[in-house]
């Protein structure tokens, strides 16, 4: 009797910490969000900044931000594995100008709109959390804006923006992949093109 | 190899049993298994793309010149008005009973106090717009979308949005205000469909450009956006946790990949 009610507490002790070890801490996760976004808004949209240092200021936020590194293999899908190594730097690199390009033409579109936080949801990747957050529209209902945001060790990083319901690693993964195989050129076509498309 | 092909069998069992009514689609799925008409569906896009080119974007851009903000939102908000019979049946028809009555009574408010609904009064009266149209009741009881499909004119649906579409403009209040007076009737429902298709490009104006300048496949990145943002509706026996499931992706798709190779190599 008593070995048993050890099993359990060791058992319990034992789901408990890996428990705890997996989790990634919410909390913090929104805090980091809220910051990042603070960040933009503040310091970046409303600030009254030359272009240039609008830029500059959004390309080190961006960067700091997100972890493309992770994102840009997810993009690629099954093309990562056989891409060569210069393939992959050429593909993230190429990548993360076009979307510093796409979100700073942004900006004039998010003049005088907020952030509103909503809480967390549980994702099923252990080191992952959902920060959930609306935009209030000048018409109709807010827009639903979801920040997908991993932990490692104590340091935060964005993965995901999912904009009413569209995610937008499987939007990049779904239309970089279908161009791959529908392109003869196929990495290297679609790299030349990013790079066009971002300068 | 045996191992390997039960492996297989055991994940695409799985995935079968898992995938239920409408959500959760996998990521390999969304482009590569629901859009088996894509060969048609690039040409129809590539029509529709001059169509709007060459008539409804011309249109809607001089519709924006000739306009302030003010007024296409008060020609916004007059659109969805007669929208509202259609919110209230198909509330009905998804069991939200308090919803259905709250539609029926913002299209008599808006209707009257609203000025032919150009105002939302209801809405500061604490009673917002409930959305519901055709596509989310036959979501609800469990139709199943399609594949995706591209529509003359009316571009990006699935068989089932197509169907929706269409019995939900039955629904609109001057289709039958004006059903005994042929001539009026025609002349009616051509100019409601004209001025809600050149409104509605004018409000997805920017998100279009935007997709448009910042994509190397605009046909792809619009169906993935397409699908993604339809699937969340989902059946009514579905949970909660289900309608997140697909965005909640598992960032390490390799073994998936490894599988769906191999299947191609078969």
């Amino acid at each position: 009797m008593k070995k048993n009610f050890l099993m359990i507490l060791a058992l319990a002790l034992f789901m408990h910490t890996t428990a705890a070890q997996a989790a990634v801490d919410a909390q913090k996760a929104e805090t980091f969000v809220i910051q990042v976004t603070d960040n933009g808004i503040k310091d970046i949209i409303n600030a009254n900044i030359p272009q240039a240092e609008k830029d500059a200021r959004f390309k080190k936020l961006f960067n700091n931000a997100l972890d493309l590194d992770f994102i840009g293999q997810f993009v690629l899908g099954r093309y990562w594995r056989t891409a060569t190594p210069q393939q992959r730097t050429d593909f993230i690199e190429a990548y993360r100008a076009l979307n510093i390009k796409t979100w700073s033409q942004r900006f004039d579109e998010f003049k005088g709109k907020n952030f509103i936080f909503k809480g967390t949801s549980p994702s099923k990747s252990a080191n992952q959390v959902f920060v959930n957050s609306v935009v209030p529209m000048e018409q109709g209902e807010p827009a639903k804006v979801v920040w997908r945001v991993k932990q490692t060790g104590d340091k935060f990083k964005i993965v995901d923006i999912i904009i009413e319901n569209v995610s937008l690693a499987i939007s990049a993964r779904n239309e970089y992949t279908a161009y791959i195989k529908n392109n003869p050129g196929g990495i290297d076509a679609l790299i030349k093109d990013l790079q066009a498309k971002s300068k | 190899m045996q191992k390997k092909v039960l492996f297989v069998v055991l994940l695409s069992f799985m995935m079968v049993t898992t995938t239920s009514c409408t959500t959760s689609r996998s990521v390999t799925d969304e482009h590569d298994q629901t859009d088996t008409l894509e060969a048609y569906n690039r040409a129809m896009f590539k029509f529709n793309y001059e169509f709007d080119k060459y008539i409804l974007k011309p249109l809607a851009e001089g519709y924006r010149d000739i306009t302030t903000p003010y007024i296409r939102r008060r020609v916004n908000t007059a659109l969805a008005n007669l929208k509202e019979p259609l919110y209230a049946t198909n509330n009905l028809l998804q069991g939200e009973f308090k919803d259905s009555g709250i539609s029926l009574f913002r299209f008599a408010v808006n209707s009257t106090l609203g000025l032919a609904g150009m105002y939302d009064v209801a809405e500061g009266w604490g009673f917002p717009r409930k959305q519901a149209g055709f596509d989310s009741t036959l979501a609800k009881w469990c139709v199943k979308d399609g594949p995706y499909l591209i529509l003359p004119i009316f571009g990006p649906s699935t068989p089932r949005a197509a169907v929706s579409l269409a019995l939900d403009s039955a629904f609109n209040p001057l289709y039958w205000a004006t059903y005994n007076d042929a001539n009026v009737h025609d002349k009616v429902t051509y100019s409601y469909a004209v001025v809600s298709g050149v409104a509605t490009r004018e409000s997805v104006m920017d998100i279009w450009n935007d997709l448009e300048r910042n994509s190397v496949d605009f046909y792809a990145a619009m169906r993935s956006a397409y699908l993604q943002n339809r699937g969340q509706s989902g059946c009514y026996n579905d949970t909660e946790s289900n309608a997140q499931a697909a965005y909640d992706f598992d960032f390490g798709v390799e073994d998936e990949d490894e599988i769906y190779n191999e299947m191609e190599n078969q």
